[in-house]
């Protein structure tokens, strides 16, 4: 380099910046952005967690609901400090399943997991959860595709050829194994990730003992044990900041299982007018305000077919920061309507957050409808399966 | 299905109505456990045990456990017989109750408890008492505790019977055609998917079971006013038939690329009025057309 024959300082100096030139065997320039991989780079400024992304429209951080599909449909994922309100189908079938394939995703992505539950005990739902598609058969069937579409592009490019020299986009981003896993509904999640994972649970028969005769107050009890459970987690182990964290920043995952259903110890199900109206409103309100000011996302099923109260349901939904709800087909009479004869229900997203943004993140698809195949919970647009041939066409050589 | 109700555990529903009444059946199903050797406590509360008692021979009557709520439920005449502290603290007395082996309870009926009890609390101990066998941790799928709960439908609105039709495993619903009782079953499997499935069946005297295919007379064969069929048809935002006049107009339209005599005279003989067209060119810039031919300078 001339600058560097000129003196020796500036000889030293760019001997120097050579030398690690070298040492680095590619540049000196450092890559500064967010990595999935969760190590703390000393040049990015964003905090990086295992299984989070921040979302393209607004950089909120995004955790994965554990469904793909339906990470695309919420815009990207669950939003961090929301919560995500499932109702519940009639027979309550599906419900469980969307439950655990978001606490199978926090066991995968290393997350700590709050798992609360009136009806089963939280080690049984632990156990009962799907076994996670292993990333190396997630990457070899990355790759096949990937080379599929390779030589089909060989096939293809004859007239476009100039397009073969352009870098290469991927059919599925390969960081997709970082950020929204896929399951097997058939088989459970092995025993080894279960203990290697962190969790607590609160089943309400252990926490209250029945026989104590409590005087009624504004709050359910169980509910308000729940929120002191949560607190409590919250605060010991630094999910909001207040103890400094040594080691690497986590994400809580808390799943509420059936929240509103006697069980809890709540009347809404059974009557409209009780004296409890808004236990369920005031535990929602003080829930999002414990995870607004914590790193935790939470799953809520609701059983909302069951609450006699119409206003209260919106109020529930109100309260929650995404809501989708499920319609399984079981007994009513849209089972033998041919549109829907190869789906087991349809899914609403009933509501989107507007977090930190004016515009709301709707999808355009509104009627979805989602099928419990053996292995695998598939949600799709329903295929008119009419037959086209019956279309009319003035100037077509079909008869009809 | 119905014979092996019992072998599917949890909390079963048997609801009945005025019309078809469900107490024979549960008298049924507790004399089939009886026989089977499982021990039947009996909560009465709405028919005296005497009434209960009747029709059932003397070794079933001996392995019957009768708890007895009916003759004093408010424990007014204050003597030992009745339970202190009422329906509650005798489901909560079955609930701690330790002996080992499969056990069967009766609720006759669940109505009255409903219609006694805090709903929330009714919930809650229904609950723990149907899952007795999650607290024992080594219980074999031979010692499950079976509940039975006859609930007459009439006398509840929707929101308690669709709250115990979601904690109850299975949901028997009792009615029937031209004399004939027929149950309509529920059956929730954990983590599969829901079965039901229509049994007809009747009652003997000495209340067993009796399966039967079907209603004795033919009836009117009618769609299952449950499950109308759904006409795809309607609400189209295309056309499914052609009217006459419009089939008329697709008939007589020509098509586009067949050559007819009209459309050979139109381009032979140009019409009147039809100005032939011609071609105005201007060679610009970068046209380099020359008006000699290239071919002149070949010697052939």
């Amino acid at each position: 380099m001339a600058a560097a024959a000129s003196c020796s300082t500036s000889t030293r100096s760019t001997g120097s910046v050579v030398v690690a030139a070298s040492r680095n065997s590619v540049t000196s320039f450092q890559r500064r952005g967010p990595r999935a991989s969760g190590t703390d780079s000393g040049c990015s400024r964003l905090v990086s967690i295992a299984g989070t992304r921040p979302s393209v429209r607004n950089g909120q951080l995004l955790v994965s609901t554990g469904l793909p599909a339906l990470d695309q449909l919420l815009g990207g994922g669950l939003a961090v400090g929301t919560v995500l309100l499932i109702e519940e189908d009639k027979y309550n079938i599906y419900s469980p399943l969307l439950f655990k394939y978001f606490l199978a995703e926090g066991i995968v992505t290393g997350h700590t997991l709050l798992v609360a539950s009136a009806k089963e005990d939280p080690a049984d739902i632990l156990q009962e959860l799907p076994a996670p598609l292993l990333d190396d058969n997630c990457k070899k069937e990355c790759d096949e595709d990937i080379c599929n579409h390779k030589t089909e592009s060989n096939i293809k490019m004859k007239i476009a050829w100039r397009y073969q020299l352009l870098p290469k986009m991927e059919a599925r981003p390969v960081s997709s194994s970082r950020f929204g896993h896929y399951y097997d509904v058939s088989k459970r999640i092995p025993q080894e990730l279960i203990e290697a994972s962190k969790w607590h649970g609160f089943f309400l028969p252990e926490k209250i003992s029945s026989t104590l005769n409590l005087e009624p107050c504004s709050l359910n009890h169980g509910y308000i044990k729940l929120l002191q459970f949560i607190q409590n987690i919250i605060y010991e182990e630094g999910f909001d900041g207040s103890n400094p964290q040594k080691k690497q920043k986590n994400i809580l995952r808390i799943g509420i299982q059936n929240l509103g259903s006697p069980l809890w110890g709540d009347d809404i199900c059974w009557t409209e007018n009780c004296d409890s109206n808004h236990s369920l409103t005031k535990f929602l309100y003080m829930l999002r305000g414990l995870l607004r000011s914590s790193l935790s996302a939470c799953i809520i099923t609701v059983p909302t077919h069951l609450i006699q109260n119409k206003a209260i349901i919106a109020r529930v939904t109100n309260l929650s920061d995404t809501v989708v709800g499920l319609e399984s087909f079981i007994g009513s009479e849209k089972e033998t309507n041919p549109l829907y004869k190869d789906y087991h229900g349809l899914i609403h997203i009933r509501q989107i957050p507007q977090l930190n943004n004016l515009i709301y993140d709707v999808s355009d698809v509104k009627d979805l409808a989602f099928k419990l195949k053996r292995k695998l919970f598939t949600i799709e647009k329903p295929r008119c399966c009419y037959n086209l041939q019956n279309r009319t066409r003035l100037c077509g050589l079909i008869r009809v | 299905m119905l014979e092996s109700l019992l072998a599917l555990g949890g909390l079963v529903l048997l609801r009945d109505s005025v019309e078809w009444e469900g107490r024979s059946l549960l008298k049924a199903l507790i004399k089939k456990s009886a026989l089977c050797g499982e021990q039947v406590h009996i909560l009465g509360c709405e028919v005296s045990e005497e009434e209960f008692r009747e029709g059932f021979d003397s070794n079933i009557n001996s392995r019957l456990v009768y708890h007895d709520l009916f003759r004093d439920p408010l424990n007014w005449s204050e003597t030992g017989e009745t339970l202190p502290g009422g329906p509650l603290e005798a489901l909560r007395a079955l609930c701690r109750r330790t002996d080992p082996g499969p056990v069967t309870i009766a609720l006759d009926s669940l109505s009255w408890l409903l219609l006694h009890l805090p709903c929330t609390t009714l919930c809650q101990t229904l609950h723990t008492l149907s899952h007795q066998d999650s607290c024992h941790g080594d219980s074999s799928p031979g010692e499950q505790v079976h509940v039975l709960g006859l609930l007459h439908e009439e006398l509840h609105g929707p929101g308690p019977l669709g709250v115990l039709s979601s904690l109850a495993q299975t949901e028997v619903t009792l009615s029937g055609a031209m004399g004939q009782a027929s149950a309509h079953i529920l059956y929730r499997r954990p983590q599969q998917r829901l079965t039901h499935q229509t049994q007809w069946f009747s009652i003997l005297p000495d209340f067993s079971l009796e399966l039967q295919g079907g209603p004795p007379l033919e009836p009117q064969p009618y769609p299952d006013p449950r499950v109308p069929s759904m006409d795809p048809t309607t609400h189209l935002t295309f056309n499914l038939r052609l009217s006459k006049k419009e089939r008329e107009a697709k008939d007589s339209l020509t098509l586009p690329f067949q050559f007819s005599s009209e459309k050979q005279q139109a381009l032979l003989c140009p019409g009147l009025g039809q100005a032939t067209s011609h071609i105005f060119y201007e060679p610009d810039a970068y046209d380099d057309l020359d008006q000699e031919d290239p071919d002149d300078d070949l010697d052939v």
